[in-house]
């Protein structure tokens, strides 16, 4: 299984190398993207050298979703509860961005484990604050309750303009997801990976996932929800999460594979069409190799027929042997 | 947000590294070695194994074979430390002397650096690619053809590294265009000169010797010596002391003197720690600091068959290129390429470059009857920037934000419409002069 990690590979790298051994004394002023359209922008100035600032942008929400202050539910506490003294966010963010953070490195923890731990952690901050409405509803899961003051049925941004949608009860949540492709080879191919993804699951009854379902129309769940938001070219998948599958630890792991659920299944495809076209190329290649073969033993013949001995071949094997 | 407004993605695909990111950065998010490492237990032993089983389970084990291996490799320098760690994976590098080797290892490095690396969905940017100037036509059709229907880029365009290597140097002040780039990597020199954006190109120069071989000519020195580094990380050794302690002497008689005068001040020390026991073993590097790049410039001490100098290619270059943009070429030759990156490496092919120039001047005009006008002196700058080791990106990064970019990209559209032969060529843009 192919699965996205949670910390930006580009965030951490950056944060462990360039930062923390001071090897380097190089101002960054760096902007990156990422899939769905989460931007950071990394500034760092040797004028400063204790204080590392990072912003993110994220999805452009759609109607449906509720922000506060322009970030998902829970989030600000999320950030507070993850980084502790080390982060402090800044108000209002930068131009273009939806949160600054200023990241004090001397606060950082001097022993190495700890520190990374912590390093990692930031560079998880997508996570953080785009699962931060998900972790809470799960962690009320956890304890059998549903959380105050919430609907019945929750939408959250995970791409621009898209949202997926949770119905929390207090024994289960259900959470549905749109699936839109661009491009009509790959809204093919979803499709048929998600109808075998469903499949697989319910062949090998993994008890110790949660359940899945695909179909081609909106489930029930989604009664009332704007048509525009249910538009969706290659189906709906619905999970069903009971408690087991967020006690303890598991509560992290499942929190970064729903918020990345699309992400996964569009890796899936992209990487399914590579290994097609190796495929092809392969093929295309045996069959030039047995062309050539044939063409040489064509001409070896050809060869023999002007020796004069198959002069009864040679009329047949002429005209193939010009290819 | 289009894929217009969102920054391109810059990729240059060295033979040693391949630099990454988004263009508009002035460093690209990463620079990994250009390896990957595939599982070939499966494809290969998956056969002999289910020789005999019924036929439609032969087919399902092989298919289902044949998809974990396709699904188990590494790149960069975890494709290394796999490698290392295990017997189950070999290294296959895609890119050999700049020219893609294998498209099925190249397709899966692609796959990582879009989907692990860069983290980005490959529809949502115009992508900047690079190729080597020796390059085929049909091998740009192949990159067509992968990214427009594996990753379904919405645009594509692949630019010449030097050139790219050009438009590095010029970014503040008024962008020229016509130069000789020097560009040496790690598996390949090359000596390109460009007019007016376009590679001039009966007048490219290669020369077998590269990065490679300077680590190569070390390892080779600290063995001689019998200094004790570990067999199995020698040449890795050899290389990282090659980056952190050579450079370029002035004249290499005089340097040896210096060492023997007092060699505490030039002998350096390097300390590592054995990979199977663990124990820590030091060694000393001597000479070696600047005969490792001296091989560009007396290439006989490190191999018999290959002994023009650098600075002679360069010149024989320019003398082939068109009468009329001598003067410019010599007057502009710009460094690209990590292993130009030795401590005053340019001082010296400035000096040496001249040499010959001034000493064709001086016969040329010794030759003239009184009365005849002398020919004018010429110019001879080499050009050394701080972001020479990723020039090439740089370049690439630079011009992928310029709205003319956009314009000279081929669009997913017009593949559609015409096909991957429209790849072959890509215009030389506004912005690049
Ligand atoms: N600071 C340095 N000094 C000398 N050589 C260096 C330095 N940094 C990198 N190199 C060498 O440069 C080569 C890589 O250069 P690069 O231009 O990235 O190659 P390519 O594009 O061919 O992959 C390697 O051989 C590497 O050892
Ligand atoms: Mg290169």
């Amino acid at each position: 299984m192919i699965l996205l990690q949670s910390p930006s590979r580009f965030l951490l790298q950056i944060l462990q190398d360039r930062v923390l051994s001071g090897e380097k004394g190089m101002d960054i002023d760096c902007h990156t993207v990422e899939f769905d359209d989460v931007r950071y922008h990394i500034q760092f100035s040797m004028r400063n050298p204790k204080v590392m600032v990072l912003s993110v942008a994220l999805p452009l929400p759609p109607p449906e979703a509720i922000l506060y202050d322009g970030l998902p539910l829970g989030a600000i506490e999320a950030i507070k509860a993850a980084y502790g003294p080390v982060v402090q966010i800044l108000d209002p963010p930068k131009d273009g961005f939806d949160l600054t953070m200023k990241i004090n490195l001397t606060k950082l923890p001097l022993d190495e484990e700890q520190r990374n731990t912590i390093l990692t952690q930031i560079a998880s901050i997508r996570e953080v604050v785009l699962g931060a409405p998900l972790k809470l509803l799960l962690k009320h899961l956890a304890s059998k309750t549903v959380a105050p003051n919430v609907n019945n049925l929750v939408a959250l941004v995970h791409r621009p303009n898209e949202s997926f949608f949770l119905a929390p009860q207090a024994d289960k949540v259900t959470i549905v997801y749109p699936m839109r492709f661009q491009d009509s080879i790959d809204i093919v191919l979803a499709t048929s990976f998600l109808q075998e993804f469903v499949e697989a699951r319910r062949t090998a009854a993994l008890n110790n996932v949660p359940s899945c379902m695909w179909s081609p129309v909106p489930p029930l769940e989604l009664k009332g929800v704007s048509a525009d938001a249910l538009n969706a070219n290659a189906g709906f998948v619905t999970f069903v999460v009971y408690p087991r599958h967020v006690e303890g630890k598991k509560l992290d792991r499942t929190v970064w594979n729903l918020l990345t659920f699309h992400a996964y299944v569009s890796y899936h495809v992209k990487c399914s069409e590579g290994f097609m076209h190796t495929r092809m190329r392969r093929r295309v290649e045996s069959l030039i190799q047995a062309l050539d073969r044939a063409k040489s033993d064509a001409e070896k013949l050809k060869k023999l027929v002007h020796g004069g001995s198959f002069k009864r071949l040679s009329l047949k094997n002429e005209g193939d042997s010009r290819f | 947000m289009d894929a217009l407004s969102r920054p391109a993605v810059v990729i240059d695909n060295g033979t040693g590294y391949t630099k990454m990111g988004f263009a508009g950065n002035v460093e690209p998010c990463f620079i990994t070695p250009t390896v990957v490492a595939v599982n070939d237990s499966f494809s290969g032993s998956a056969q002999p194994a289910v020789r005999g089983t019924p036929a439609r389970g032969n087919w399902l084990a092989q298919h289902s074979a044949g998809v974990m291996a396709d699904l188990d490799f590494y790149i960069g320098d975890e494709a290394l430390a796999r490698s290392r760690a295990s017997s189950s994976h070999s290294l296959s590098y895609p890119i050999r002397n700049g020219q893609v080797e294998n498209w099925d290892t190249m397709e899966r490095f692609w796959q990582q650096c879009i989907f692990n690396y860069l983290r980005c969905d490959p529809e949502d940017h115009y992508f900047l690619l690079t190729e080597s100037p020796l390059t085929a036509p049909e091998t740009r059709e192949y990159t067509g053809e992968i990214m427009f229907e594996t990753f379904n880029v919405p645009g594509l365009y692949i630019a010449v590294q030097p050139v790219l290597a050009l438009a590095a140097g010029y970014t503040t002040t008024k962008c020229e265009m016509t130069g000789v780039v020097v560009d040496v990597g790690d598996g390949a020199t090359h000596i390109v000169p460009v007019a007016d954006g376009y590679v001039i190109g009966s007048s490219i120069r290669s020369i077998p010797i590269t990065g490679k071989d300077v680590t190569q000519f070390i390892h080779q020195l600290l063995k001689e010596r019998g200094e004790n580094i570990p067999a199995e990380e020698s040449f890795d050794v050899a290389r990282r002391i090659k980056e952190m302690y050579c450079y370029t002497s002035s004249d290499i008689v005089k340097e040896f003197n210096k060492h023997d005068k007092e060699p505490s001040k030039y002998i350096k020390h390097w300390t590592g720690t054995k990979p199977k026991t663990g124990a820590k073993y030091t060694c000393d590097i001597g000479y070696e600091r600047f005969l490792g790049p001296e091989i560009f410039f007396n290439p006989e001490i490190y191999n018999n068959d290959f002994t023009t100098p650098l600075q002679v290619v360069i010149d024989k270059c320019i003398q082939s290129s068109p009468i009329d943009t001598r003067r410019a070429l010599y007057k502009n030759i710009v460094l690209s390429g990590g292993s130009t990156m030795f401590k005053d490496f340019h001082r010296r092919l400035q000096r040496d470059l001249k040499k010959i120039v001034d000493a064709r001047v001086r016969a040329s005009n010794s030759r003239l009857i009184s009365g005849d006008a002398k020919a004018q002196p010429i110019e001879v700058n080499v050009v050394s920037h701080p972001i020479q080791r990723y020039a090439v990106w740089f370049g690439g990064s630079v011009l992928a934000s310029t709205a003319e970019f956009y314009e000279a990209c081929h669009t997913k559209a017009e593949y559609e419409e015409y096909g991957a032969s429209i790849c072959r060529t890509n215009p030389v843009f506004k912005g690049m002069y």
